[in-house]
């Protein structure tokens, strides 16, 4: 990529960080996410339209489709400040519904933001196929409790159909983070067809939604260990400030270490599919960095938990929110263990 | 291989980075000796002279002095490239002290004197350098260094003791931060100085470490009589200078290098143990294996930042944290699976493939060298974290 590239490139990618301020204020207030957790629907459909108006929903579809035709490195930098802001809205779950639906007239309300068209496609927990199996639950839709209706992949001779279901009938269940999943069993003959064959376009759109929720979650991290810091700095016990203590210094120290490694994870992974990576080259990108941010994620939010002591058990305090989500998001398109195995599967020779 | 040109020295920093690439390959291929290739010890001035003098020749010697000086004026980014080809191949350090310390030492705070005496000498391999720095009580805590140097007439009286002086016995000179000013804070009664190692009064006593090898030194000063035109720079700034000199080579101590040579030969010996194709040993590999694609992310987001012409921050203690403690994990888990082979003192079926014992303990200083790892964590704590005293 040529210097003059590469700048255009960076000042894309802050652009969207900028916008990102809009629904993911700065400042990092929860308190709009406090008042939407174990509400109803989890989340609030205006905001939802907001980030239709923005662009958000369609950042990925191309331009000539009614998207925004942006990149991977643009959609990761976007997840990631929304996860700093805890935003409960289903973008990500919304982005890949909007990769499937090209070519149909549900695509357009999806992009404004004013139908919440989310895929019904997991059978089973852990997984990234999608077997399509016409008549079995789907499991885990993600803030189905909002949905306007649901999008259903069939598996179809060699082809995976996309029907359109109504949300009537799910099964909803609380999440940690005070969202939900839902269950949907299929009815027969209840949905409309909307495409002939998706199973290209959502194989690709799982692995995107994968590496947009390891972005998410590394948003989430930094913004705990911020929080920590903070505390350390200012908390004293023993007559000193408890930061001054090596052994809790050495311990921000690992954990300093662990977000810029999933920094790096999440941002070349972008930078190799946005390079038009294919294939095992491309799996082998997103299972490492989502394997790297659901490990790290988790550690860093415990962790950091522990280091504030006896105020981070609370539910006052706002790092254990964090802890709450990355419980939700780490196994959430594939656990650290199943994306190992997956890069194992594809991953070339150590290169010497 | 095709036939690559291979330009003279003072072309080469304005070839294109991937052409440079290929003349180094080129290069190696022609020049350097294949019995010398992927050397399991360092190797002393006897066994890579052959080597260094080559390099001397052709005038490839120092990659990042100025031309002006003998050096090929390679900037950061091209000097990776370079040292990516050199570990690639497998080629030996050299005795490098006065190449990568003591040149850029004398031509950033050298009189012209000094740089006229000292670095054509290094540049024909006649001065062999070695750098006393650490000494008993003062390791990780350089600054509370003792070794004294105290003006009488035209010298300097040298008394003290140097400790961890690698290659001491193969060199004629050596660069020394002495304690110039006793009453000073501990930082700034420091001075550099460069000693004559036939001097009398200095002896040199090797330290067998832990691969039986004789890398290390002892080094003794009894009333060493230093000219004092050898002083560099300035009287009681060596601290500051040599602060001045941790430059981006600070990278190399993070290179991923290390960790995929030990990862493959991790893969090599679970073959030859049979238990590669285990699910439980395939999900410890991966974790190794994803740490290790990670620290290679994360190394390239620093050489991207070389290459764009910045300079790095202390946060590059982060490299060397990860890659030493990968290092460290791959070999800790070769020992594991090896069975009683991991007690054998040579490499197992005589395969330097399957060095376990041997990797073990080399991976060992590797957390220690360049700053312990703790130091790096007191680093990054405090001057990129920002915490407290």
């Amino acid at each position: 990529m040529s210097a003059a590239v590469q700048d255009d490139r960076a000042e894309s990618i802050r652009m969207i960080r900028d916008s990102a301020a809009a629904v993911a204020p700065p400042g990092g207030d929860l308190k709009r996410v406090r008042e939407l957790r174990f509400q109803d629907l989890g989340f609030d459909p205006a905001v939802f339209r907001d980030m239709g108006e923005m662009g958000w929903i369609g950042l990925r579809v191309p331009e000539a489709a009614g998207g925004a035709g942006l990149g991977l490195g643009e959609a990761c930098a976007l997840a990631e400040e929304l996860g700093a802001a805890l935003v409960p809205e289903p973008l990500i779950p919304a982005m890949l519904s909007a990769a499937i639906l090209a070519g149909t007239p549900r695509l357009a309300p999806l992009l404004a933001g004013e139908a919440v068209l989310l895929t019904a496609w997991q059978e089973r927990a852990d997984r990234l196929e999608v077997p399509g199996t016409p008549d079995a639950p789907r499991l885990f839709i993600p803030m189905a409790a909002g949905a306007t209706a649901l999008l259903l992949p069939v598996r179809e001779g060699g082809k995976l159909a996309l029907y359109e279901h109504p949300a009537s009938g799910l099964t909803i269940e609380r999440t940690q983070d005070g969202g939900n999943f839902g269950a949907l069993t299929p009815r027969a003959g209840a949905g409309t067809k909307l495409a002939e064959d998706i199973g290209p376009a959502l194989e690709a759109a799982l692995e995107e939604a994968a590496l947009l929720t390891g972005a998410y979650l590394l948003g989430g991290m930094e913004r705990a260990f911020a929080m920590t810091l903070d505390y350390l700095k200012t908390r004293s016990q023993f007559g000193r400030i408890i930061g001054t203590f090596q052994a809790l210094q050495h311990r921000a120290a690992d954990l300093k270490m662990q977000l810029a490694l999933t920094r790096a994870s999440i941002e070349s992974a972008a930078a190799t599919l946005d390079a038009g990576a294919t294939g095992d080259a491309r799996r082998a990108a997103v299972s490492r960095a989502k394997a790297r941010a659901a490990e790290a994620s988790l550690r860093v939010t415990r962790e950091c938990i522990q280091l504030h002591g006896g105020i981070g058990y609370t539910d006052q305090y706002d790092v254990g929110l964090y802890l709450r989500k990355a419980m939700v998001l780490a196994n959430q398109f594939g656990s650290a263990a199943l994306h190992r195995k997956r890069f194992m599967a594809v991953s070339p020779e150590v290169e010497e | 291989m095709d036939a690559i040109r291979i330009p003279p020295p003072a072309e080469l920093d304005r070839l294109e980075d991937e052409h440079f690439r290929q003349v180094v390959r080129a290069f190696l291929h022609d020049n350097y000796p294949e019995h010398l290739r992927n050397p399991p010890k360092r190797l002393h001035w006897a066994e890579n002279k052959e080597w260094y003098m080559k390099l001397a020749e052709k005038g490839w010697l120092c990659p990042g002095w100025p031309k002006e000086y003998g050096g090929l004026g390679l900037s950061p980014a091209k000097q990776i490239i370079l040292t990516e080809e050199y570990e690639r191949y497998g080629v030996a350090r050299t005795n490098d002290h006065g190449i990568v310390m003591l040149g850029p030492l004398v031509i950033k705070y050298g009189t012209e004197a000094q740089k006229k005496f000292f670095l054509p000498k290094i540049l024909s391999g006649e001065h062999v350098w070695c750098q006393g720095y650490s000494e008993p009580n003062a390791g990780s805590d350089l600054a509370a260094l003792r070794t004294e140097a105290v003006l009488e007439g035209d010298h300097y009286v040298v008394n003290g003791q140097k400790i961890w002086t690698t290659l001491a016995m193969d060199a004629n000179w050596i660069f020394l931060l002495v304690r110039t000013d006793k009453n000073a804070k501990k930082q700034e009664g420091i001075s550099f100085l460069l000693v004559d190692m036939k001097t009398p009064g200095i002896t040199v006593r090797p330290i067998i470490n832990l691969e039986m090898h004789d890398e290390f030194c002892e080094t003794f000063f009894d009333n060493v009589r230093v000219p004092k035109e050898n002083l560099v720079g300035t009287l009681n700034k060596g601290w500051d200078m040599a602060k001045a000199l941790l430059g981006f080579e600070r990278i190399f101590l993070g290179s991923p290098r290390q960790s995929g040579y030990a990862l493959s030969r991790l893969k090599i010996l679970a073959e030859r143990m049979g238990v590669w194709e285990e699910a439980e040993f395939q999900d410890r590999y991966a974790r190794l294996r994803l740490e290790f694609e990670d620290l290679k992310a994360l190394f390239g987001v620093y050489v991207e930042k070389l290459k764009r012409g910045e300079s790095l921050g202390p946060d590059v203690s982060m490299l060397k944290v990860i890659q030493t403690e990968l290092f460290q994990k791959i070999t800790d888990t070769m020992l594991e699976i090896a069975g009683e082979n991991a007690g054998l003192l040579e490499p197992m079926e005589g395969n330097r493939d399957l060095n376990i014992g041997g990797l073990y303990i080399q991976a060992r200083p590797a957390t220690i060298y360049g700053g312990s790892n703790e130091i790096q964590r007191n680093i990054l704590s405090k001057n990129v974290l920002n915490l407290p005293g």
